[in-house]
């Protein structure tokens, strides 16, 4: 079994169906309350099976995903989150530099909806593919010494 | 004959200008930390999170070192 891509995640319902109720809850259209919503889409190694967990709502421009909570049996292989925020205020609604660091930092491809859609950032899928054990995957150990 | 120096501001007049626009479109700028760099074209103040985990973008500006106007502004999100 290989990690999912950006793509074949996005076909699939559940995905589809976590991306709208997560920016139905961002509640975009409400300029003092808008706020990022987000969260974990993993894959079950034996089932195959997709599952979602949310994380506690964000702040207006962030949330924070850096803890995904353990699923049994099932590994990370993409975040996502909302850019409730409208271009007409002159936000940027697609992945800007630090979503696309952040989610070559964690190794997983990170999923977004906003206004305008939906767009994606990172790597295409899981990486080093479904080893690693729980959670994001394991370290990217740089010859530097630096990690991820 | 010589030119007179323009007058530059000073790097916290130049956060100060960026902070105010930031706070009103973020509300809340706990989750960023701040890189305040004079540039040949002005200040450039730069709002970044602060753990890679998190999800989010910060405002990116180029502060007029002279007027201290905003020349530039981008909200990331």
């Amino acid at each position: 079994m290989e990690a999912p891509t950006v793509q074949q995640l996005l076909g699939l319902a559940v995905v589809r169906e976590a991306l709208e109720a997560a920016w139905d809850d961002s509640l975009a259209d409400d300029w003092l309350l808008r706020h990022e919503e987000g969260g974990w889409i993993y894959l079950n190694i034996t089932t195959a099976a997709i599952s979602i967990r949310r994380a506690p709502p964000g702040g207006r421009a962030s949330v924070n995903l850096s803890s995904p909570p353990v699923v049994a049996g099932a590994v990370v292989v993409a975040t996502f989150h909302t850019h409730p925020n409208p271009a007409a205020e002159g936000w940027n609604t697609g992945p800007g530099n630090d979503d696309s660091a952040s989610a070559w930092f964690l190794g997983v491809p990170c999923i977004i909806r906003a206004e305008d859609g939906v767009h994606s950032t990172g790597p295409d899928a899981r990486r080093g593919g479904l080893s690693g054990g729980h959670g994001f995957p394991p370290l990217l150990w740089l010859p530097n010494g630096a990690d991820r | 004959m010589s030119e007179s120096p323009a007058t530059i501001i000073q790097a916290d007049e130049a956060l100060r200008r960026a902070q105010s626009d930031a706070l009103n479109a973020y509300r809340d700028l706990s989750p960023y930390w701040i890189r305040v760099v004079l540039e040949p074209d002005g200040w450039h103040v730069d709002y970044q999170p602060k753990s890679p985990g998190m999800k989010g973008g910060g405002a990116h500006y180029v502060i007029d070192a002279e007027t201290g106007g905003i020349l530039f502004k981008r909200y990331e999100q």
